[in-house]
């Protein structure tokens, strides 16, 4: 399992400087890819993606759309053809050893189909067939709560209903490396969480899972380490703690006082960056670690706001200073 | 194996499809009644010394080996490519060519089922002549559904969507069919609409049945002829099978 989790993020844009999924691991990583690129005629979509994945490791794979977030994805289980760049799963090539590959990898596509006609049941069954049986397919129904949809036909699901059957057919070859693309999308918020309990299950029971995504908090919740794809590249790579840290703004303490209190000197406040007034509103940008200070601070002055507030960098405040350069 | 699996599959999936199944089992043996109600009364079919009926039987045959092949087949494989479905299939390692050779298979079953149908509603209302050449009618049935069959496989992998695949596929099966031992005798044709009729592969089909069927001619020209375009087929779906393959 990966365990390595750099106190800063690392950004980079050369291929060499990529952080090593399974640094100070005895495990060779289960996913290494180097260089890849790909264009679609004049669009160069990747230009030397590299990245690591470690064995058991959940890997997001962050970007906006259109940015190539599939195409890398596909590429690496075979499915696309790259331009240039090397690929390993397992110690595998999957141009080469696609047949090989697919015994050890699970796939949900972000857009794939199955007959109208075919029912939930049957989708199982044929699937595990297909796979040779190395998983009973009632598990896999009633793991990913299929039970009462088995009889329903794959063109009466709701979205939701198909993603559950596709993770459990990507999952029906008892894979060790298992590719997630969009896997949320269109689901509630309740759907959503109960997915992530069964992605973190999947890994517990000993796959390695990348995760393509574009919503921030499944990547926060989920991952081990996160990649922003951006220009072809990733742009930064490291858990979602570190990237936070490293986008540098600081916290932000806002509250409101009466036209009485007196806030001088706030600034002197160690690692206090600046103090912003707005009426009776102040905002302080600070180090994390200077909340505390600040609170005494104002406690000591007997200023008692109700609506302190701490607002933290999010990734997706990562994710936009990334992808377009701006922030805040 | 996997491929027999997904035929049982695709099988079982045809049946609930209402659509599929009277185009399968109602089209041909109403289109049969049809044409054998215009014609079936000619005692010399266009100067070929053989009634109507007896002359169209090879037509009626040819009706669900034109119409699954050219246009169930191509439908139904469009469909799955505009959907994704194949896609699935290959990210679980099951390659196009076997979800093509399962619907192959099911397409070719749904013939002789259909064929049977025709020939068994036209026997007591028309009568059926008895066979010269059962070898040589086989031999004709086989290598035509099979060659039909793969031009069918070109449609559905050549054509970007189900709809796209409807509207050729009866745009080749139409007149095909019509030129090709559904419509008039060559005899009676121009010399333009025989040229053309004289390389269909349902013509090399229909006449190979026909003539093993009423006189047990040989039909080895015929076969060839299928050779021929069966081989052309082959060669197509390898190119866009690859084309598929190697896209994006």
């Amino acid at each position: 399992m990966f365990t390595t989790k750099p106190s800063q993020p690392q950004r980079y844009h050369d291929p060499d400087t990529v952080p090593s999924a399974s640094a100070g691991s005895a495990a060779a990583p289960a996913i290494v890819v180097e260089g890849l690129t790909k264009s679609y005629g004049d669009r160069h979509v990747l230009k030397g993606l590299s990245f690591d994945v470690a064995p058991q490791e959940i890997f997001g794979i962050l970007g906006p759309n259109g940015v190539g977030k599939t195409t890398s994805v596909e590429i690496v289980q075979g499915l696309r053809n790259r331009d240039s760049g090397t690929i390993r799963l397992l110690g595998l090539e999957p141009a080469r050893d696609r047949a090989k590959l697919r015994r050890v990898l699970g796939a949900q596509l972000q857009s794939s189909a199955l007959p109208d006609r075919l029912r939930v049941r049957e989708a199982l069954r044929l699937f595990a067939r297909l796979a040779g049986d190395v998983v009973d397919w009632r598990e896999l129904r009633d793991t990913w709560d299929l039970t009462r949809l088995e009889r329903s036909a794959f063109g009466s699901l709701s979205g939701g209903e198909r993603q559950r059957l596709f993770v459990a057919l990507a999952l029906v070859n008892r894979p060790q490396i298992v590719f997630l693309d969009e896997l949320t999308q269109g689901l509630d918020p309740a759907a959503r969480r109960e997915t992530w309990r069964l992605v973190r299950r999947v890994r517990e029971q000993g796959a390695t899972v990348v995760l393509v995504t574009h919503y921030m908090d499944e990547a926060e919740q989920l991952c081990d380490r996160v990649g922003v794809l951006h220009d072809g590249r990733l742009s930064a790579c490291d858990t979602p703690e570190g990237l936070i840290a490293g986008v540098g703004d600081g916290v932000r303490v806002r509250f409101s006082y009466a036209s009485s209190a007196d806030l001088t000197g706030l600034e002197a406040i160690p690692d206090v960056r600046r103090v912003a007034h707005d009426g009776t509103r102040v905002e302080i940008v600070a180090e994390p670690h200077a909340v505390v200070p600040i609170a005494a601070e104002l406690g000591r002055r007997d200023i008692n706001p109700d609506d302190f507030t701490v607002v933290r960098p999010t990734l997706e405040d990562v994710f936009v200073s990334l992808t377009t350069g701006g922030s805040r | 194996m996997s491929a027999l699996t997904l035929a049982g599959t695709e099988a079982r999936l045809l049946t609930r499809e209402w659509a599929a199944m009277v185009f399968a089992f109602a089209f041909p043996p109403l289109f049969m009644l049809v044409l054998a109600g215009v014609f079936g009364n000619e005692d010399d079919m266009g100067g070929t010394g053989v009634s109507g009926t007896d002359y169209y039987i090879a037509g009626y045959i040819g009706i669900p080996m034109g119409a699954l092949a050219l246009v169930g087949l191509p439908v139904m494989l469009a469909s799955y490519r505009e959907r994704d479905v194949l896609r699935r299939f290959e990210a679980f390692g099951v390659p196009t060519s076997r979800v093509v050779a399962a619907q192959a298979l099911v397409t070719a079953v749904l013939i002789v089922l259909a064929a049977g149908l025709v020939v068994a509603t036209a026997a007591p209302i028309y009568g059926i002549p008895p066979i010269e050449d059962v070898g040589g009618v086989i031999a004709g049935f086989v290598a035509g559904t099979i060659t039909m069959i793969s031009l069918g496989v070109v449609l559905g992998l050549a054509v970007p969507t189900a709809r796209a695949a409807q509207a050729l596929g009866l745009l080749v099966f139409m007149p095909m069919w019509l030129l090709g031992g559904g419509g008039p005798p060559p005899e009676v044709m121009s010399d333009a609409m025989q040229s053309i009729s004289d390389v269909l592969p349902l013509t090399h089909a229909t006449t190979a049945i026909r003539e093993a069927w009423l006189s047990g001619d040989p039909v080895g020209g015929h076969l060839v002829a299928l050779g021929v375009w069966l081989a052309v087929g082959i060669v197509a779906i390898a190119a866009l099978l690859r084309r598929r393959d190697t896209r994006a």
